[in-house]
């Protein structure tokens, strides 16, 4: 035996071992089709209760298998009722009344009054989720039933969003959950995995690795006439990787990805034959918390010479290549309540040097938040360190995840001095955006600039619980003005939605609170 | 009997090192500050609603009385429960485990396969073309980045020439579990379909993660036969008129091989490890991806469970290779 011998067996080996992989490529795929829509999310489903979370990552797994008694839809959000018939408002405006429809849960069960306050009795109970919005609002046992279809909320002090936010309410069978409590658990492990709502679709698998599965729900209160064949059943997977969600979707593995994808992504998708994108002005706002309550930052004068020094077109239209609607105010420009041609800071660094030069006393280092993972707050971080070097102040990033950043934005001591993020609509009122991130009452929680301004305050503490809609308009507007003005937080960009979508997918209805997962209005060719 | 005490000395050892990982671990993790009851309680939760959600989860005590209780925990069977989910993490980690174990499993096994005997044509063919074209192959292993090497992969293989699926572990939801590695359990149903559907996804995934492994198993492959090549007893034995090819596959492997199965158990463990960019990519629902999204949230009781498994399995990886030493050279047991 030679060497020459022992070259052709590792030939003959390696020339097997391709064959072999070349006959295992052979094999057939399968293919992904029919009535069966395939989404591919960037979060994780970890639990599929619909009371313990409250983000719009994950709106689908609410919005599909459940219902609450009131939905947004369509954009601009419009409020309907869903599962209730009507509501009747006290003149006092502390007593909602809700007449249910005839539904049935998953099980066959029907929806009942009982079932509407065991949910929103168990929200207030688990603190998670959308527990902050009714908080102080409603006690728990406050909410009665007194008939199957009859529910009767009463606030304990007036709010003018409340009905806003009853979507947040996603009814469960009470009966089947409190069959599956573990100790003193509320069910949450059991519904975690779970479904027991009474939705468009009913899960039929689900895997916290991969995601869920559901069936269409044939019994549905609200009927599937207005769709003409629509779809059997959905599947929402996971999939982290904006690569991998981008070229599923081109291959057809995937109908959908999430509408806020980067550009060169969105662009690599309309050039795709298979592929079409909806774009959509959302309402989702990206701009700085400036912590007002710590010098300098607590001049007005600061707080203004470092508007001026951000360069708002070069983010916009150069680094975010123009996927984004400038918005000067702290409320969404489509939203009601944002005053109209509202000019709002520019790129100027002369002003800033004048706003500067007013500022009394040393300038210390300022350090510039940005949330890791989330490129763009990292990249609006350094443009505006790029501006504020110029003006002479020095600066450092701190770029920390989510769950830091958020544990800092809550001391007031540990908070940054600039933070770069978004805020999301939780519900389509003005105060998810003014009255929850500048009311006095709210520093500290959901306020988290430290900003406190009797006037502005207390126009947005009258628009709270005022029902009166046009003083609500005038005082949010007003507010908006004031806000700006003031310099309290540097506001850059209202976020357009760009949803990609298989070109076989027909129907879908955006609305920036089910961020156009809403599956039931949906088709395939 | 040596191996045997081997393994009992190895095994002493296990519960303490163990013991400190977990020690080490859950300090790290409660000292950093992140507030994960703020992220659980969402963007409008007060500081008086996280005040009462950290009561309720425990996390208000002291770090030494959490830990004890953790351990306690632990050594009664009990991971604790995902601050996020409820659900316990045992059950977390079981789900996702077998999907992480199956890829390295098939990765290591790739890099052996094909690591050896390219490292054995390496050595035989010292400073020829064949091991200059190999040495490519061994730097780009060392030197191409996981992912990009997965998205070319994907663009290659899966958008371009449409052989391989994209992504994912299976068609639709896989095989009815039984133990949870896919190969296995289709081969158990019989179903022939889906374990080569199975087979049809790992290509691309398994390659990617065996690449730099390949490429490290080549090299010391390589380095140990150059080494026993050059040794008395092989010129002996050639002179005696012992064919060459057993010469290098009996003997000289034998000896070379025990670096390179030094290697492969650390090879093991770091593939585990680095998984995470393979997962990613390829959608694959393992523990890499679990473990960064349980950091990211500061999971406290997924990340402690995810150290725990993995502190295990790289004991018993090493604890193997220790046995592997002694079967292959049983001075080593001594």
């Amino acid at each position: 035996m030679t060497l020459l011998s022992l070259k052709h067996g590792l030939a003959r080996f390696g020339a097997a071992a391709f064959l072999a992989l070349g006959a295992l490529t052979a094999q057939p795929m399968t293919a992904i089709a029919g009535g069966k829509f395939v989404f591919a999310n960037s979060s994780a489903y970890d639990t599929l209760d619909p009371h313990a979370v409250f983000d719009v990552g994950r709106v689908a797994s609410r919005i599909n298998m459940y219902d609450g008694l009131m939905r947004w839809q369509d954009n601009p959000p419009v409020l309907k009722p869903w599962l209730a018939e009507k509501v009747d408002v006290s003149d006092d405006g502390l007593t909602y009344t809700f007449t249910l429809r005839d539904a049935k849960f998953h099980d066959g069960s029907p929806v009942e009054a009982s079932d509407v306050v065991y949910s929103i009795d168990r929200i207030l109970e688990m603190k998670k989720g959308a527990y902050s919005l009714f908080e102080g609002t409603i006690a728990i046992g406050s909410t009665k039933a007194p008939d199957a279809k009859t529910v009767v909320f009463t606030l304990s002090k007036p709010s003018a969003v409340f009905l806003a936010t009853v979507p947040e309410i996603y009814v469960v069978n009470e009966e089947v959950v409190t069959a599956n409590y573990d100790g003193d658990d509320l069910g949450t492990t059991w519904l975690s995995k779970n479904g027991a709502g009474s939705g468009s679709f009913k899960l039929k698998r689900y895997d916290p690795a991969i995601g869920w599965q559901a069936e269409r729900f044939d019994d549905h209160f609200f009927g599937w006439d207005m769709v003409d064949d629509p779809l059997d059943s959905i599947e929402f997977r996971t999939v982290v990787e904006i690569n991998s969600r981008v070229l599923g979707l081109m291959n057809g593995d995937f109908h959908g990805t999430d509408g806020y994808l980067p550009q060169d992504q969105v662009k690599r998708l309309r050039d795709s034959d298979d592929v079409y994108v909806d774009e959509q002005e959302s309402m989702r706002i990206f701009y700085s918390i400036i912590h007002n309550g710590r010098e300098p930052m607590s001049d007005q004068n600061f707080r203004k010479a470092l508007s001026y020094s951000f360069d708002y077109d070069g983010f916009i239209n150069d680094i975010l290549s123009g996927s984004v609607a400038r918005d000067p105010v702290p409320l969404p420009n489509n939203m009601w309540g944002a005053p109209a041609d509202v000019e709002g800071y520019t790129y100027d660094l002369e002003k800033a040097k004048e706003y500067l030069d007013k500022v009394e006393g040393d300038i210390p280092e300022i350090t510039i938040g940005a949330l890791a993972g989330y490129g763009q707050t990292e990249q609006a971080a350094a443009l505006l360190q790029n501006g504020l070097n110029k003006i002479g102040i020095k600066t450092k990033i701190v770029a920390e995840p989510w769950p830091v950043a958020s544990g800092k934005m809550r001391d007031e001591e540990q908070m940054y001095d600039l933070l770069f993020l978004w805020k999301s609509t939780y519900y389509a009122d003005p105060n998810n955006w003014l009255g929850e991130m500048y009311a006095c009452e709210q520093i500290g929680a959901r306020n988290n600039s430290w900003y406190c301004n009797e006037e502005v305050d207390k126009l947005l503490s009258e628009a709270r619980t005022s029902t009166d809609q046009e003083l609500r308009k005038a005082n949010y507007e007003k507010a908006n003005m004031m806000l700006m003005e003031d310099a309290a937080g540097i506001y850059i960009y209202n976020t357009k939605w760009f949803g990609p979508f298989n070109k076989k997918v027909k129907g879908v209805r955006f609305s920036p609170i089910g961020n156009g997962q809403e599956m039931r209005w949906v088709s395939m060719e | 009997m040596r191996v045997l005490v081997l393994i009992v000395n190895r095994l002493l050892w296990f519960v303490p090192t163990l013991l400190g990982l977990l020690i080490i671990t859950f300090t790290i993790t409660h000292i950093i500050p992140s507030d994960p009851i703020a992220f659980i309680a969402g963007d409008n939760a007060s500081a008086e609603q996280i005040a009462q959600l950290k009561e309720k989860f425990g996390i208000d005590k002291p770090i030494p009385v959490q830990l004890w209780n953790y351990i306690v925990g632990v050594a009664q069977g009990d991971f604790g429960k995902s601050l996020y989910t409820q659900r316990p993490i045992a059950d977390d980690l079981v789900s996702r485990l077998p999907a992480t174990l199956e890829l390295t499993l098939v990765a290591v096994l790739l890099a052996a396969i094909i690591g050896i005997p390219l490292g054995v044509l390496a050595a035989v063919n010292r400073n020829s073309w064949i091991d200059h074209i190999l040495r490519i192959f061994t730097v780009s292993g060392l030197a191409i980045a996981a992912f990009w090497l997965a998205i070319l992969f994907q663009l290659l293989f899966a958008m371009e020439w449409g052989l391989t699926p994209l992504q994912g572990r299976v068609d639709g939801w896989g095989p009815d579990v039984v133990t949870g590695f896919f190969l296995i359990d289709s081969l158990i149903m019989g179903d022939w379909a889906v374990f080569w559907d199975v087979v049809h996804h790992m290509i691309l995934p398994a390659i990617t993660l065996a690449f730099p492994a390949m490429a490290t198993v080549m090299r010391f492959t390589r380095a140990g036969v150059l080494d026993a090549i050059n040794s008395n007893y092989v010129d002996y034995q050639q002179a005696m008129g012992v064919p060459r090819r057993v010469v290098i596959w009996r003997y000289v492997l034998r000896n070379a091989l025990i670096g390179t199965v030094t290697q492969l158990g650390l090879i093991f463990g770091s593939l585990i490890a680095n998984g995470v960019v393979v997962e990613a990519v390829f959608d694959w629902p393992g523990l890499g991806l679990y473990a960064v999204q349980s950091i990211l949230q500061s999971d406290y009781n997924a990340i402690m469970g995810f150290t725990l498994v993995m502190g295990t399995i790289f004991i018993i990886a090493n604890l193997l290779v220790d046995i592997t030493h002694g079967l292959i050279d049983p001075r080593e047991a001594r």
